[in-house]
């Protein structure tokens, strides 16, 4: 793991992806579950809410308040699978050890293959609908970039919270 | 495709009363892969079980193994058929 001389902030960072006193929030696999459920259904609707911000064209104020109110159970939920994989994702490469740094690159690569489908079923759809409705493509791509963008970013988040394994029995030492 | 390394980790420990936290820290891992490392879980590199090794001042093939360890009773008091 420290191969390198450690920061401050990676030390900041380590403690506070080790902190245990959330533990019981991701003690098993169906609740780390069950927080990626969360965390992707909070997603969507925040998505969800974006695109209605960008498309609509009443007054947006309650679409902002919404969204300011699901960021909260957001962020928890965030912190929650940070906290049941310890930081995988947040940490820098030399703060981790042989073993976390390949559950990251395994991570990252099943995320890869994962957003590369939902891209790929996303551009499908896209042109489909531009088949039918031809002005369907532009009135969406902002939203659908968006999207790409937040999917990109938080699948590895969401793959590493699915995968998490339980913690190993306690030490009695 | 790898295969599973066993190891007499978790037995060397408690014989040593030394916890996962304080062997993680001696070896540059998390303490969770210790754990993972005696529940069967992860094979650790060769690097890592020669630390682990040179921590406990044994040569690795005490603590590693591709095949399952006999009980040490049996290997230092022998055994008769059961």
């Amino acid at each position: 793991m420290t191969t390198t001389r450690l920061t401050r902030y990676d030390r900041t960072m380590l403690r506070l992806m080790n902190d245990r006193r959330g533990a019981a929030w991701y003690a098993t696999a169906a609740r780390r579950r069950l927080a990626v459920t969360a965390h992707v259904a909070l997603t969507l609707a925040i998505g969800g809410l974006m695109t209605h911000l960008f498309l609509a064209e009443d007054e947006p104020l309650w679409t902002i308040a919404v969204m300011a109110v699901l960021l909260l159970p957001w962020m928890v939920a965030t912190g929650v699978i940070n906290g049941a994989t310890r930081g995988l994702l947040e940490l820098r490469a030399h703060v981790l050890d042989e073993r976390q740094s390949a559950e990251r690159s395994r991570v990252l690569a099943r995320a890869h293959r994962v957003t590369t489908l939902l891209l790929a079923a996303a551009a499908a759809t896209l042109l489909v609908t531009g088949g039918i409705a031809g002005d369907a493509p532009k009135a969406y791509a902002a939203p659908l970039l968006i999207a790409v963008l937040v999917t990109h970013w938080v699948m590895p988040l969401w793959v590493a919270g699915w995968l998490a394994q339980d913690e190993p029995a306690d030490d009695d030492i | 495709m790898s295969e599973q390394v066993h190891n007499r980790l978790a037995m060397a420990r408690a014989e040593r009363k030394v916890s996962r936290q304080s062997l993680a820290e001696a070896v540059g891992a998390h303490y969770q892969t210790i754990g993972y490392i005696e529940r069967g879980q992860y094979n650790p590199s060769l690097d890592l079980a020669l630390k682990i090794s040179k921590f406990f001042g044994l040569p690795v093939e005490a603590l590693f193994s591709l095949e399952p360890f006999r009980p040490l009773t049996d290997e230092v008091y022998g055994r008769n058929q059961p």
